[in-house]
């Protein structure tokens, strides 16, 4: 699954027209980033699936109004990464009020990767506004402007959360991060 | 820093269940064609009638037309004369509750307050002062249970076999024939809850504003499904797998004990109150924003969120028919009931709700064929 401009536009094209197997291919092509990029925002695996779940849903609900011209994987990410720190700051919120229960939905992902080893353990001790940027920038590859665009941030403090986080990281992970 | 490239925590797995959901979404989506934007024709049109208005008598019938529109459907019915679809109505005023047959004929039992049909429509359970009474629609009653805490929002289980009632702070349960009350629990927000189809299950809102679903009959079945904001309603999909919460400025939609699988973020608008249809494909639901409501459909799983019908003032609360070909809506401010075939062909408008019901009609249910 090659998933260049070209073939994204073809699957959109075709999952518009009412074919399910270009829509498992955006999907099958989509998932992992979606899913990890929300994963290492939230730090539960189960909040990541709905989180990146209703991002796909929400593709479906559009599909028939998506402009084939735009690249489908931004506007995919932008859902992603915004409800993620929604999710994140909600659960501060909640911790914050002392709320019962909330341990028995937002279970615990059992440390079985080095995402929940290392790197997740590392982006965890950053804000969710962090976390969120960093992960644009390394996981999915975004440039600082296009962050910039994603977020609605000033371009200026885009490039100031990269250098904390990645000052950040570096430190914990005892390596040198660009 | 290779580390971004490994797969996270149950990535593969979250996968595959998602795609499963994520192809039913797309089977169901009501599709919406590619439509050509008439915004500019309609803002020349308005115009050119605005400047009629003001200057010509055939002008000033367009301002009458508008007035209308404010004021409700036009062409409305008096009184309603009969149901466009099988079943029986059940509504509430100040008055007590009246049961409306598909002929329109209609019998008030005085009184009475948060009435619910039983599964088959057979029996009616209401308030009546401090008492919980189960009777029947001509007015019978087969039982009545006292308690001093008020009660309120009484629901009748699949089978007709429990009814879930409200008491004071409390959420009890009582058998279909009176027998056997008993609390629930205490951890509960009074006012909505809906009985899972084909379980003893029941969804109600506990005191943190989650959704707590509890086994009447086996109490160690308890199981909490998050929710964004606190529900003011609760409904079931009638296979009995996903169920909806309904919150001030969103619909949610859920698996039968979660998680989320979709929902609707209305922003400034105001949702007032949802139904999902017969077929548990699609659900209905009706929103106000800036003095201006909308009645919109959209399906479960996703897909577009289409309006079918937009008025001035306040909708109440909507239906389904039981045969999942009408809609009911309660246009409170213009004081009328607007009938509503789907896909919509037809509309029937029924006015004088107040005249014919009494002050502070609501619809409480449309049952069975």
């Amino acid at each position: 699954m090659a998933g260049s401009p070209r073939d994204e536009r073809a699957w959109v094209r075709g999952a518009q027209n009412g074919s399910v197997s270009d829509l498992e291919s955006l999907f099958r092509h989509h998932w992992p980033r979606a899913y990890r990029a929300a994963y290492l925002v939230v730090h539960d695996s189960a909040a990541a699936e709905d989180i990146a779940q209703e991002a796909f849903l929400a593709a479906v609900r559009s599909l028939d109004r998506f402009d084939r011209r735009r690249p489908f994987g931004p506007w995919l990410h932008r859902i992603v990464v915004n409800r993620a720190i929604d999710w994140s700051r909600a659960r501060t919120l909640r911790r914050e009020a002392g709320e019962a229960g909330i341990e028995n939905v937002a279970a615990a992902a059992a440390p079985d990767s080095p995402h929940a080893r290392s790197l997740a353990e590392a982006l965890a001790e950053l804000s969710p506004e962090h976390r969120a940027v960093i992960v644009l920038r390394h996981l999915l590859d975004y440039t600082p402007g296009e962050i910039a665009d994603l977020t609605g941030l000033p371009r200026g403090t885009v490039n100031s959360r990269l250098r904390r986080g990645l000052d950040h990281l570096a430190m914990r992970l005892g390596e040198e991060v660009q | 820093m290779t580390q971004w490239r490994d797969p996270a925590p149950g990535e593969h797995e979250a996968g595959d269940r998602t795609w499963e959901i994520v192809r039913r979404a797309y089977d169901e989506r009501v599709r919406v064609p590619h439509k050509r934007d008439w915004r500019p024709v309609v803002a020349i049109v308005v115009g050119v009638a605005v400047l009629a208005a003001a200057f010509s008598p055939p002008g000033l019938a367009v301002f009458g037309s508008l007035r209308d529109a404010v004021r409700g459907a036009k062409n409305a019915k008096p009184a309603l004369a009969s149901l466009p679809a099988v079943g029986r109505l059940l509504t509430e005023s100040r008055a007590g509750v009246w049961v409306v047959q598909a002929d329109g004929s209609k019998r008030l039992l005085r009184g009475y307050r948060d009435a619910a049909w039983s599964p088959h429509g057979k029996y009616v359970a209401a308030v009546r002062g401090s008492e919980l009474r189960a009777f029947e629609p001509n007015g019978a009653v087969h039982w009545s249970l006292g308690r001093t805490a008020r009660i309120s929002g009484p629901r009748w289980s699949f089978d007709g076999f429990r009814i879930a009632y409200f008491s004071g702070a409390t959420l009890r349960v009582v058998n279909g024939d009176g027998t056997g009350d008993r609390l629930l629990t205490r951890d509960v927000r009074p006012g909505p809850s809906a009985w899972q189809p084909g379980r003893h299950t029941l969804a109600y809102v506990n005191r943190a504003g989650n959704i707590q679903m509890a086994n009447v009959d086996k109490r160690d079945r308890t199981s909490t499904v998050r929710t964004s904001a606190a529900p003011k309603q609760l409904a079931w999909a009638p296979d009995g797998r996903r169920f909806i919460a309904v919150q001030d400025h969103a619909v949610e939609v859920f698996w039968q004990r979660g998680p989320r699988i979709g929902g609707l973020d209305r922003g400034a608008a105001t949702v007032e109150a949802a139904s999902i249809a017969p077929d548990g494909k699609h659900f209905a639901f009706v929103e106000t924003k800036h003095g201006r409501s909308s009645l919109r459909l959209t399906g479960l799983l996703g897909g577009p969120t289409s309006p079918i019908f937009s008025g001035a003032g306040a909708f109440a609360n909507v239906l389904w028919s039981p045969d999942g070909r009408w809609l009911l809506l309660d246009w409170q401010s213009a004081d009328q009931w607007l009938f509503l075939r789907t896909p919509v062909k037809k509309l029937r408008a029924v006015s004088n709700i107040r005249a014919n019901f009494g002050a502070d009609p609501t619809l409480a249910g449309w049952c069975c064929p």
